[in-house]
Protein backbone atom coordinates (compact mmCIF):
# COMPACT_ATOMS: atom_id res chain seq x y z
CA UNK A 1 0.00 0.00 0.00
CA UNK A 2 1.18 3.44 -0.44
CA UNK A 3 2.74 5.50 2.54
CA UNK A 4 3.31 8.96 3.93
CA UNK A 5 5.56 10.03 5.86
CA UNK A 6 3.90 10.39 10.05
CA UNK A 7 5.73 12.17 12.65
CA UNK A 8 4.18 12.00 16.04
CA UNK A 9 5.34 14.90 18.65
CA UNK A 10 4.52 15.61 21.75
CA UNK A 11 5.89 18.21 24.11
CA UNK A 12 7.93 15.30 25.55
CA UNK A 13 9.59 14.55 22.37
CA UNK A 14 9.76 12.36 18.97
CA UNK A 15 7.18 9.73 19.65
CA UNK A 16 7.08 8.32 16.36
CA UNK A 17 8.91 9.13 12.41
CA UNK A 18 8.38 7.13 9.81
CA UNK A 19 6.00 6.06 6.48
CA UNK A 20 2.24 5.14 7.52
CA UNK A 21 -0.52 3.50 5.51
CA UNK A 22 -3.25 5.51 7.22
CA UNK A 23 -4.16 7.29 10.23
CA UNK A 24 -7.74 7.62 11.83
CA UNK A 25 -7.62 10.40 14.54
CA UNK A 26 -10.14 12.07 16.91
CA UNK A 27 -10.86 15.80 15.62
CA UNK A 28 -12.59 18.19 17.84
CA UNK A 29 -15.10 17.71 14.65
CA UNK A 30 -15.40 13.89 14.31
CA UNK A 31 -13.01 11.34 13.42
CA UNK A 32 -10.73 12.52 10.84
CA UNK A 33 -9.16 9.49 8.63
CA UNK A 34 -6.10 10.34 6.16
CA UNK A 35 -4.36 8.27 3.85
CA UNK A 36 -1.62 8.86 1.20
CA UNK A 37 -2.50 11.72 -1.38
CA UNK A 38 -4.73 13.59 1.46
CA UNK A 39 -5.41 17.14 0.61
CA UNK A 40 -3.49 19.84 3.16
CA UNK A 41 -5.40 20.01 6.17
CA UNK A 42 -5.19 21.26 9.50
CA UNK A 43 -7.61 20.30 11.91
CA UNK A 44 -7.31 20.52 16.09
CA UNK A 45 -7.55 17.12 17.99
CA UNK A 46 -10.36 16.56 20.35
CA UNK A 47 -10.03 13.47 23.19
CA UNK A 48 -10.21 9.85 21.59
CA UNK A 49 -8.24 7.05 20.27
CA UNK A 50 -6.49 7.01 17.40
CA UNK A 51 -5.04 4.23 15.30
CA UNK A 52 -1.83 4.40 13.43
CA UNK A 53 -1.66 1.66 10.23
CA UNK A 54 2.07 1.15 9.20
CA UNK A 55 3.57 -2.63 7.49
CA UNK A 56 3.86 -3.34 10.77
CA UNK A 57 0.24 -3.65 11.72
CA UNK A 58 -2.05 -1.52 13.45
CA UNK A 59 -1.61 0.18 16.60
CA UNK A 60 -3.86 2.32 19.33
CA UNK A 61 -3.50 4.84 21.22
CA UNK A 62 -5.06 7.64 23.75
CA UNK A 63 -4.81 10.68 21.78
CA UNK A 64 -5.51 14.17 23.55
CA UNK A 65 -5.55 17.98 22.54
CA UNK A 66 -3.06 19.54 20.12
CA UNK A 67 -3.61 19.10 16.22
CA UNK A 68 -3.14 16.97 13.20
CA UNK A 69 -1.84 18.80 9.64
CA UNK A 70 -0.87 17.57 6.29
CA UNK A 71 1.08 19.94 4.25
CA UNK A 72 2.43 19.00 0.73
CA UNK A 73 1.78 14.86 1.88
CA UNK A 74 3.57 15.03 4.95
CA UNK A 75 1.62 14.23 8.27
CA UNK A 76 2.09 15.67 11.65
CA UNK A 77 0.54 14.59 14.39
CA UNK A 78 1.02 17.17 17.39
CA UNK A 79 -1.09 16.07 20.29
CA UNK A 80 -0.08 17.32 24.00
CA UNK A 81 -0.56 13.60 24.93
CA UNK A 82 -0.45 10.57 23.12
CA UNK A 83 0.09 6.87 24.71
CA UNK A 84 0.17 3.91 23.04
CA UNK A 85 -2.62 1.35 24.18
CA UNK A 86 -0.04 -1.00 25.51
CA UNK A 87 1.83 1.54 27.29
CA UNK A 88 -1.00 3.16 29.43
CA UNK A 89 -1.05 1.88 33.09
CA UNK A 90 -4.56 1.30 33.28
CA UNK A 91 -4.83 0.94 37.28
CA UNK A 92 -3.54 4.82 37.21
CA UNK A 93 -5.98 5.61 34.70
CA UNK A 94 -8.98 4.16 37.20
CA UNK A 95 -7.67 5.62 40.32
CA UNK A 96 -7.63 9.02 38.39
CA UNK A 97 -10.97 8.43 37.26
CA UNK A 98 -12.22 7.62 40.53
CA UNK A 99 -10.49 10.65 42.42
CA UNK A 100 -12.41 12.30 39.36
CA UNK A 101 -15.91 11.29 39.94
CA UNK A 102 -15.60 11.85 43.61
CA UNK A 103 -14.51 15.60 43.06
CA UNK A 104 -17.51 15.84 40.60
CA UNK A 105 -19.74 14.19 43.60
CA UNK A 106 -18.35 17.06 46.19
CA UNK A 107 -20.85 19.65 45.94
CA UNK A 108 -18.59 21.91 48.32
CA UNK A 109 -16.26 21.65 44.85
CA UNK A 110 -16.07 25.45 42.86
CA UNK A 111 -16.65 25.63 39.37
CA UNK A 112 -13.44 25.43 38.94
CA UNK A 113 -12.51 22.37 40.47
CA UNK A 114 -15.60 21.03 39.17
CA UNK A 115 -14.65 21.73 35.54
CA UNK A 116 -10.67 20.41 36.17
CA UNK A 117 -12.32 17.50 37.63
CA UNK A 118 -14.40 16.95 34.86
CA UNK A 119 -11.65 17.21 32.22
CA UNK A 120 -9.78 14.97 33.94
CA UNK A 121 -12.97 12.19 34.00
CA UNK A 122 -12.75 12.68 30.49
CA UNK A 123 -9.08 11.86 29.79
CA UNK A 124 -9.04 8.99 32.81
CA UNK A 125 -12.27 7.42 30.55
CA UNK A 126 -10.27 7.68 27.17
CA UNK A 127 -7.32 6.28 28.69
CA UNK A 128 -9.11 3.71 30.04
CA UNK A 129 -11.15 2.53 26.62
CA UNK A 130 -8.17 2.71 24.78
CA UNK A 131 -6.40 0.13 27.34
CA UNK A 132 -9.17 -1.91 27.69
CA UNK A 133 -9.80 -2.81 24.36
CA UNK A 134 -6.37 -3.45 23.70
CA UNK A 135 -6.62 -5.90 26.56
CA UNK A 136 -9.42 -7.57 25.49
CA UNK A 137 -8.64 -8.22 21.40
CA UNK A 138 -4.63 -8.31 21.50
CA UNK A 139 -3.18 -7.25 18.06
CA UNK A 140 -6.00 -4.84 17.58
CA UNK B 1 51.33 29.49 70.42
CA UNK B 2 49.19 26.57 71.70
CA UNK B 3 46.25 29.23 71.83
CA UNK B 4 43.72 27.29 69.97
CA UNK B 5 43.80 23.81 70.49
CA UNK B 6 44.24 20.98 68.22
CA UNK B 7 41.88 19.12 69.30
CA UNK B 8 39.10 21.86 68.40
CA UNK B 9 40.79 22.30 65.12
CA UNK B 10 40.64 18.92 64.18
CA UNK B 11 37.06 18.89 65.25
CA UNK B 12 36.36 21.91 62.78
CA UNK B 13 38.47 20.24 59.80
CA UNK B 14 35.63 17.11 60.62
CA UNK B 15 32.62 18.75 60.28
CA UNK B 16 34.19 20.57 57.15
CA UNK B 17 35.14 17.13 55.65
CA UNK B 18 31.39 16.60 56.02
CA UNK B 19 30.26 19.80 54.44
CA UNK B 20 32.41 19.15 51.48
CA UNK B 21 30.94 15.77 50.92
CA UNK B 22 27.42 16.98 51.22
CA UNK B 23 28.08 19.99 48.68
CA UNK B 24 30.11 17.46 46.73
CA UNK B 25 26.92 15.13 46.60
CA UNK B 26 24.09 17.41 45.86
CA UNK B 27 26.64 19.24 42.46
CA UNK B 28 26.64 16.04 41.18
CA UNK B 29 23.20 15.38 41.35
CA UNK B 30 22.62 19.03 39.80
CA UNK B 31 24.95 17.88 37.52
CA UNK B 32 22.95 15.08 36.20
CA UNK B 33 19.48 16.12 36.57
CA UNK B 34 20.72 19.18 34.81
CA UNK B 35 21.65 16.62 31.84
CA UNK B 36 18.07 15.65 31.86
CA UNK B 37 16.58 19.10 32.31
CA UNK B 38 18.96 20.03 28.85
CA UNK B 39 17.63 16.88 27.26
CA UNK B 40 14.19 17.58 28.10
CA UNK B 41 14.20 21.69 26.48
CA UNK B 42 15.56 20.16 23.31
CA UNK B 43 12.26 17.57 22.96
CA UNK B 44 9.83 19.66 24.04
CA UNK B 45 10.69 21.94 20.71
CA UNK B 46 9.83 20.74 18.05
CA UNK B 47 5.90 20.51 19.21
CA UNK B 48 5.92 24.26 19.72
CA UNK B 49 7.58 25.10 16.54
CA UNK B 50 4.82 23.23 14.62
CA UNK B 51 2.49 24.96 16.82
CA UNK B 52 4.08 28.12 16.29
CA UNK B 53 4.08 27.81 12.11
CA UNK B 54 0.35 26.80 12.36
CA UNK B 55 -0.75 29.87 13.71
CA UNK B 56 1.24 31.85 11.86
CA UNK B 57 0.07 30.07 8.44
CA UNK B 58 -3.30 30.95 9.58
CA UNK B 59 -2.81 34.83 10.65
CA UNK B 60 -1.26 35.56 7.33
CA UNK B 61 -3.78 33.79 5.22
CA UNK B 62 -6.54 34.97 6.64
CA UNK B 63 -5.36 38.38 7.13
CA UNK B 64 -8.06 38.79 9.82
CA UNK B 65 -7.25 41.55 12.57
CA UNK B 66 -10.39 41.05 14.52
CA UNK B 67 -9.02 37.49 15.88
CA UNK B 68 -9.00 36.95 18.82
CA UNK B 69 -6.01 37.26 21.43
CA UNK B 70 -4.39 40.01 19.16
CA UNK B 71 -5.36 42.89 21.13
CA UNK B 72 -6.57 43.65 24.56
CA UNK B 73 -10.32 43.02 25.26
CA UNK B 74 -11.13 45.75 27.43
CA UNK B 75 -8.18 48.43 29.46
CA UNK B 76 -8.94 47.31 33.04
CA UNK B 77 -5.44 47.88 33.42
CA UNK B 78 -4.99 44.98 35.07
CA UNK B 79 -1.72 42.48 34.24
CA UNK B 80 -1.44 39.23 35.00
CA UNK B 81 2.27 37.09 35.15
CA UNK B 82 2.90 33.83 35.57
CA UNK B 83 6.20 33.22 37.50
CA UNK B 84 8.31 30.04 37.66
CA UNK B 85 10.72 29.27 40.16
CA UNK B 86 12.33 26.39 42.00
CA UNK B 87 10.96 24.77 44.87
CA UNK B 88 14.39 24.73 47.30
CA UNK B 89 16.86 26.92 47.79
CA UNK B 90 20.89 25.99 47.85
CA UNK B 91 20.88 27.12 44.41
CA UNK B 92 22.96 30.21 44.20
CA UNK B 93 21.16 32.96 43.41
CA UNK B 94 18.40 30.92 41.06
CA UNK B 95 15.41 31.80 43.46
CA UNK B 96 16.03 35.39 44.19
CA UNK B 97 17.19 36.60 41.29
CA UNK B 98 13.97 35.80 39.35
CA UNK B 99 11.64 36.91 42.11
CA UNK B 100 12.83 40.37 42.59
CA UNK B 101 13.59 41.30 38.82
CA UNK B 102 9.82 40.31 38.45
CA UNK B 103 8.64 41.85 41.60
CA UNK B 104 10.43 44.93 40.63
CA UNK B 105 8.63 45.20 37.49
CA UNK B 106 5.15 44.37 39.41
CA UNK B 107 5.66 47.39 41.56
CA UNK B 108 3.08 50.47 40.86
CA UNK B 109 0.96 47.92 38.45
CA UNK B 110 -2.30 46.79 39.60
CA UNK B 111 -1.02 42.70 38.86
CA UNK B 112 -1.87 39.45 39.62
CA UNK B 113 0.47 36.26 40.14
CA UNK B 114 0.21 32.71 39.29
CA UNK B 115 3.68 31.32 40.89
CA UNK B 116 5.24 28.15 39.91
CA UNK B 117 7.41 26.69 42.51
CA UNK B 118 7.25 26.63 46.38
CA UNK B 119 9.85 29.96 46.57
CA UNK B 120 7.81 32.07 44.55
CA UNK B 121 4.32 31.03 46.08
CA UNK B 122 6.09 31.71 49.32
CA UNK B 123 7.70 35.16 48.16
CA UNK B 124 4.12 36.49 46.80
CA UNK B 125 2.75 34.92 49.76
CA UNK B 126 4.93 37.19 52.36
CA UNK B 127 4.27 40.24 50.24
CA UNK B 128 0.77 39.75 49.97
CA UNK B 129 0.25 40.05 45.99
CA UNK B 130 -2.70 39.29 44.58
CA UNK B 131 -2.42 35.63 43.68
CA UNK B 132 -4.64 33.48 40.91
CA UNK B 133 -3.80 30.24 42.71
CA UNK B 134 -1.38 28.77 44.90
CA UNK B 135 -1.95 24.97 43.49
CA UNK B 136 1.59 25.06 41.51
CA UNK B 137 4.16 25.26 44.71
CA UNK B 138 6.35 22.21 43.21
CA UNK B 139 7.62 23.42 39.70
CA UNK B 140 9.20 19.54 40.15
CA UNK B 141 6.20 18.11 39.89
CA UNK B 142 4.33 20.25 37.44
CA UNK B 143 3.21 18.57 34.43
CA UNK B 144 2.46 18.95 30.81
CA UNK B 145 -1.16 18.59 31.55
CA UNK B 146 -0.35 21.54 34.18
CA UNK B 147 0.79 23.27 31.59
CA UNK B 148 -2.24 23.19 29.11
CA UNK B 149 -4.48 23.29 32.39
CA UNK B 150 -2.89 27.07 33.25
CA UNK B 151 -2.97 28.51 29.99
CA UNK B 152 -6.87 27.32 29.19
CA UNK B 153 -7.60 29.15 32.40
CA UNK B 154 -5.79 32.43 31.53
CA UNK B 155 -6.52 32.61 27.92
CA UNK B 156 -10.30 32.04 29.16
CA UNK B 157 -9.80 34.99 31.95
CA UNK B 158 -7.56 36.93 29.25
CA UNK B 159 -11.35 36.66 27.02
CA UNK B 160 -13.15 37.72 29.83
CA UNK B 161 -11.52 40.73 29.61
CA UNK B 162 -10.06 39.81 33.28
CA UNK B 163 -6.14 41.06 32.32
CA UNK B 164 -4.90 43.17 29.31
CA UNK B 165 -1.89 41.83 29.06
CA UNK B 166 -0.27 38.16 30.92
CA UNK B 167 3.46 38.10 31.18
CA UNK B 168 5.84 35.18 31.80
CA UNK B 169 9.07 35.34 33.92
CA UNK B 170 10.90 32.26 33.66
CA UNK B 171 14.86 31.88 33.83
CA UNK B 172 16.41 31.57 30.29
CA UNK B 173 19.21 28.79 30.41
CA UNK B 174 22.06 30.99 28.60
CA UNK B 175 24.50 28.16 29.08
CA UNK B 176 25.88 26.15 32.28
CA UNK B 177 27.42 29.14 33.64
CA UNK B 178 24.98 31.93 32.86
CA UNK B 179 21.48 32.21 33.51
CA UNK B 180 19.12 34.93 32.78
CA UNK B 181 15.57 36.34 33.74
CA UNK B 182 13.48 37.30 31.42
CA UNK B 183 9.89 38.46 30.90
CA UNK B 184 7.77 37.27 28.06
CA UNK B 185 4.81 38.57 26.07
CA UNK B 186 2.05 35.90 26.28
CA UNK B 187 -1.37 37.57 25.46
CA UNK B 188 -2.11 39.49 23.46
CA UNK B 189 -0.09 37.65 20.84
CA UNK B 190 3.09 39.58 19.53
CA UNK B 191 2.99 41.09 16.41
CA UNK B 192 6.56 39.86 15.54
CA UNK B 193 6.54 36.65 16.67
CA UNK B 194 2.72 36.13 14.22
CA UNK B 195 5.24 37.18 11.48
CA UNK B 196 7.57 35.17 11.81
CA UNK B 197 10.81 34.97 9.83
CA UNK B 198 9.96 33.94 6.55
CA UNK B 199 7.31 36.72 5.55
CA UNK B 200 7.52 35.41 1.85
CA UNK B 201 5.24 32.23 2.40
CA UNK B 202 2.87 32.28 -0.31
CA UNK B 203 -0.44 31.85 0.05
CA UNK B 204 -0.95 29.68 -2.67
CA UNK B 205 -0.70 26.29 -0.59
CA UNK B 206 -4.19 26.01 0.30
CA UNK B 207 -4.85 24.36 3.28
CA UNK B 208 -8.05 23.01 4.64
CA UNK B 209 -9.01 24.07 8.35
CA UNK B 210 -11.64 22.05 9.85
CA UNK B 211 -13.96 22.84 10.73
CA UNK B 212 -12.92 26.63 9.97
CA UNK B 213 -10.05 28.82 10.44
CA UNK B 214 -11.15 31.05 13.45
CA UNK B 215 -11.92 27.93 15.42
CA UNK B 216 -8.71 26.42 14.68
CA UNK B 217 -7.07 29.32 15.44
CA UNK B 218 -8.91 29.86 18.54
CA UNK B 219 -8.18 26.18 19.48
CA UNK B 220 -4.45 26.46 18.89
CA UNK B 221 -3.29 29.50 20.90
CA UNK B 222 -4.05 28.01 24.35
CA UNK B 223 -2.38 24.74 22.83
CA UNK B 224 0.81 27.05 21.66
CA UNK B 225 1.23 29.37 25.08
CA UNK B 226 0.58 25.66 26.73
CA UNK B 227 3.67 25.06 24.69
CA UNK B 228 5.75 28.25 25.76
CA UNK B 229 4.83 27.54 29.26
CA UNK B 230 6.10 23.84 29.03
CA UNK B 231 9.46 25.22 27.39
CA UNK B 232 9.98 27.68 29.83
CA UNK B 233 10.00 25.44 32.81
CA UNK B 234 12.06 22.84 31.43
CA UNK B 235 14.45 25.83 30.59
CA UNK B 236 14.03 27.52 34.30
CA UNK B 237 14.62 23.80 35.86
CA UNK B 238 17.49 23.14 33.73
CA UNK B 239 18.97 26.75 35.29
CA UNK B 240 18.13 26.06 38.63
CA UNK B 241 20.50 22.60 38.38
CA UNK B 242 23.01 24.63 36.65
CA UNK B 243 22.50 27.43 39.23
CA UNK B 244 22.67 24.82 41.84
CA UNK B 245 25.89 22.98 40.60
CA UNK B 246 27.88 26.16 40.06
CA UNK B 247 26.57 27.04 43.56
CA UNK B 248 27.55 23.89 44.88
CA UNK B 249 31.38 23.35 42.80
CA UNK B 250 32.31 26.72 44.70
CA UNK B 251 30.96 25.41 48.67
CA UNK B 252 33.18 22.76 47.89
CA UNK B 253 36.07 24.76 46.28
CA UNK B 254 35.61 26.60 49.66
CA UNK B 255 35.66 23.84 51.61
CA UNK B 256 38.71 22.52 50.29
CA UNK B 257 40.49 25.88 51.19
CA UNK B 258 39.17 26.32 54.31
CA UNK B 259 40.58 22.47 55.18
CA UNK B 260 43.57 23.31 53.38
CA UNK B 261 43.89 26.36 55.79
CA UNK B 262 43.02 24.76 59.01
CA UNK B 263 45.15 21.39 58.49
CA UNK B 264 47.80 23.97 58.22
CA UNK B 265 47.17 25.50 61.94
CA UNK B 266 46.81 21.95 62.80
CA UNK B 267 50.23 21.12 62.06
CA UNK B 268 51.65 24.43 63.20
CA UNK B 269 49.95 23.91 66.72
CA UNK B 270 51.07 20.40 66.94
CA UNK B 271 54.55 21.40 65.75
CA UNK B 272 54.39 24.28 68.60
CA UNK B 273 53.27 21.84 71.16
CA UNK B 274 55.72 19.27 70.16
CA UNK B 275 58.57 22.16 70.46
CA UNK B 276 57.56 23.71 74.00
CA UNK B 277 57.46 19.61 75.48
CA UNK B 278 61.24 19.88 74.33
CA UNK B 279 62.50 23.03 75.55
CA UNK B 280 60.86 21.85 79.18
CA UNK B 281 62.55 18.55 79.02
CA UNK B 282 65.98 20.19 78.27
CA UNK B 283 65.52 23.08 80.56
CA UNK B 284 64.22 20.62 83.48
CA UNK B 285 67.39 18.35 82.48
Amino acid sequence: MTTFPLKIVTPDGLIYDGPAEEVVVRTTSGDLGIMAGHTNCVAPLGMGRAMILTSEGRRYAACIGGMISVLHGEVSLVPTTFEWSDKIDLKRAMTAEERARKMLENKDSSKKEARLAEARLRRALVRRSVAEQAQSRPGM
Amino acid sequence: MAGVSTKEIKSRIRSMESTKQITKAMEMVAASKLRRAQMKITESRPYFEIILSTIQDIVRSTGDESLPYLLPAKTTGRVAYVVIAGDRGLAGGYNSNILKYCYQEMKGKDAAVLPIGKKAVEFFHARGTDLISDDYDEAENVSVGDCFTISKQLCRAYLRGEYDKIYLGFTRFVSVLSQQPVFLQLLPLEEAILQGENTETPKDHDILYEPDPVSVYRAMVPEYLGGILYGALCESRASEQAARRTAMDSATQNAEDMIADLSLKFNQARQAAITQEITEIVAGS
